[in-house]
């Protein structure tokens, strides 16, 4: 059984419907899609007791206007940038935690007391049992380029509902939802994004790539410009030497993949990237740092560093170690399982 | 296994090289060699589908699941058992014809003119030229179901547009460089566009959403305004 926990009244920049991705269909030319900051997608879902990857909404710099739904109590989880999710009229909504929200609350996004805005550009809001949109080609991840997936294949505008997957265990007035759940906080510092400081550059480490080049890459100081989104990141700075950038043999490109074209100036490729690019790959973006790629803001100072692949398996190690530290953590806090019913509280 | 290169490319993928040139032959072993690995990785959730392009084939993995020398290994040994096969005859290869009808000319094709132009050539010149050639997939990339067709006559070669058109309807032919394909999806464009067709190049609700298919050969069937 599905029910709509949230009318939408105001879609926001670019909100979609985004889980852990379609990775098996690049063959076909459909991008991967999924969230651009997958450390992100995947603390927003544990708060709420989801599985890291289900769908939540990936909420782009200016966030959607939210309506509870009559006779819904839920209990959501932010994460990701702090985008100034609020209440209307009442409380500041934070990330890294989950959130109580009754019925009749209006959720917005209003970066307006000089708190928010401090890191990142994307933030993710989940709700129990994920959201409930139709999986296409094994993902419920918006696909943009293609027009399928999450809600009607396209960001979130005024009028749509947001569906939940979990049933409904009661009528309105028992309060046993199921869409309930404790409120937590994430353990540790959520530190995907970046500094919020324009000068203070945020660090990529970069695996070198089929193409030479990665030196003068590394040198140089970049600033993201105003060409970023999911599908890549434009770099501004002083362009490459000749001879670095330029066209290649058209060839399959992972995520996070470097390309050089012929101006020198180089491109980070995002979640929604082609499967097949025609430039020079001068480096890869190593895995652990693609949540971080997923959180540059334009005007951004970035630095890419050189390194190898001993360290970028330790560094995704680390991330995967941490997101189960937090896990435990969580199902500690809460005594999982036992579902606290607090609606109306 | 011939002259493959396998190399890791970044953390969680690696690379098969079979050279750096457009050349059907390259992008036939690419797809072969992507086909075998695509079998041998049944069982394996730790590698990922194989995208073959041009000349070279794609091969994701999870990098904490599988090491790097368990995937070049496997690689390796589908290249060697497509390089084997490849000697014979693949009968999954060249058996099916696609056919694509389209409307030349016109407002579904607004560069013919232009095209036929550069080339000295008479409109329908061009339309004979491109629809009796015989056309193959070689690998899809760029956008869902998009295919890059190899066998252009060279004589049709033509430049990108100066200027990139915003939106370039779905099911457009167009021809750049020495490229044609046909755009499975409303999308900005540059290329010269010549036809149209209503044949619908990619429905993600179709079992097989591509109706492109790497290895099948391709034909334009030119409809005649009473087609229309």
């Amino acid at each position: 059984m599905t029910s709509a926990v949230f009318d939408v009244i105001e879609g926001g920049l670019l909100t979609t419907v985004q889980d852990a991705g379609r990775p098996d269909w690049a063959h076909v030319g459909v991008p991967e899609s999924g969230a651009a900051d997958p450390w992100s997608l995947a603390v927003a879902n544990l708060l709420v007791g989801n599985d890291p990857g289900a769908a939540a909404l990936e909420v782009t710099l200016i966030g959607p206007t939210l309506a509870v739904r009559d006779g819904t109590a839920v209990t959501i989880g932010l994460a990701g940038a702090d985008l100034g999710a609020r209440i209307r009229g009442g409380r500041r909504l934070r990330p890294g935690r989950s959130h109580h929200v009754a019925a009749g609350d209006i959720l917005e996004f209003a970066p307006d007391d000089g708190t928010a805005m401090a890191a990142g550009i994307r933030a993710y809001l989940s709700i129990p049992g994920g959201i409930d949109v139709p999986v296409v080609l094994g993902s419920r991840s918006t696909c943009l380029a293609g027009g399928f997936g999450g809600l009607a294949g396209r960001a979130l505008r005024s009028g749509d509902e947001i569906p939940a997957r979990h049933p409904r265990a009661g009528g309105p007035g028992t309060g046993g939802t199921g869409l309930v759940r404790p409120e937590l906080v994430w353990p540790e510092p959520d530190a995907a994004g970046d500094t919020g400081d324009p000068d203070r550059p945020t660090t990529l480490r970069v695996i070198a790539g089929p193409d030479p080049g990665l030196d003068a890459l590394a040198g140089r100081a970049w600033r993201v410009g105003t060409a970023a989104d999911r599908v890549g990141v434009r770099l501004d700075g002083d362009a490459l030497p000749d001879g670095i950038g330029g066209e290649t043999t058209t060839l399959g490109v992972p995520w996070g993949a470097i390309q050089v074209p012929p101006d020198g100036r180089p491109i980070l490729l995002g979640a929604d990237h082609q499967a097949t690019g025609g430039y020079r790959v001068v480096g890869v973006v190593i895995s652990a740092d693609l949540p971080v790629l997923g959180q540059l803001r334009p005007g951004a100072a970035v630095r890419l560093a050189a390194t190898d692949r001993a360290t970028a398996l330790h560094a995704l190690r680390d991330r995967h170690a941490a997101l189960a530290a937090g896990a435990a953590a969580l199902r500690d806090a809460a005594g999982w399982g036992a579902l606290i019913d607090s609606a109306g509280s | 296994m011939g002259d493959a290169a396998i190399e890791p490319f970044g953390d969680a993928a690696l690379l098969i090289t079979f050279g750096s040139t457009v050349d059907a032959r390259l992008a036939a072993r690419s797809r072969a060699a992507a086909t075998a690995l695509d079998a041998a990785r049944a069982g394996l959730p730790a590698v990922g589908r194989p995208v073959p392009a041009h000349a070279s084939v794609l091969v994701p993995f999870d990098p904490l699941a599988i090491t790097l020398e368990e995937v070049v290994g496997l690689a390796e040994r589908a290249v060697a058992a497509a390089e084997a096969g490849l000697r014979g005859v693949d009968p999954g290869e060249a058996t099916t014809t696609i056919e694509i009808p389209v409307r030349y000319g016109g407002a579904d094709g607004p560069d013919l003119d232009a095209v036929a132009e550069l080339h000295g050539l008479r409109p329908s010149d061009v339309v004979d030229a491109h629809a009796s050639a015989i056309y193959h997939v070689l690998f899809l990339g760029f956008a869902p179901g998009f295919a890059y067709l190899g066998g252009l006559p060279p004589a049709l070669a033509t430049p990108r547009r100066a200027s990139p058109r915003e939106r370039v309807p779905a099911g457009s032919v167009g021809i750049a460089g020495e490229q044609t394909g046909v755009y499975p999806l409303a999308m900005p464009g540059g290329w010269q566009l010549i036809g149209r067709t209503d044949a619908v190049l990619f429905d993600p609700a179709r079992p097989d959403p591509a109706l492109f298919r790497p290895g099948a050969t391709v034909r334009f069937v030119p409809l005649t305004p009473s087609d229309r």
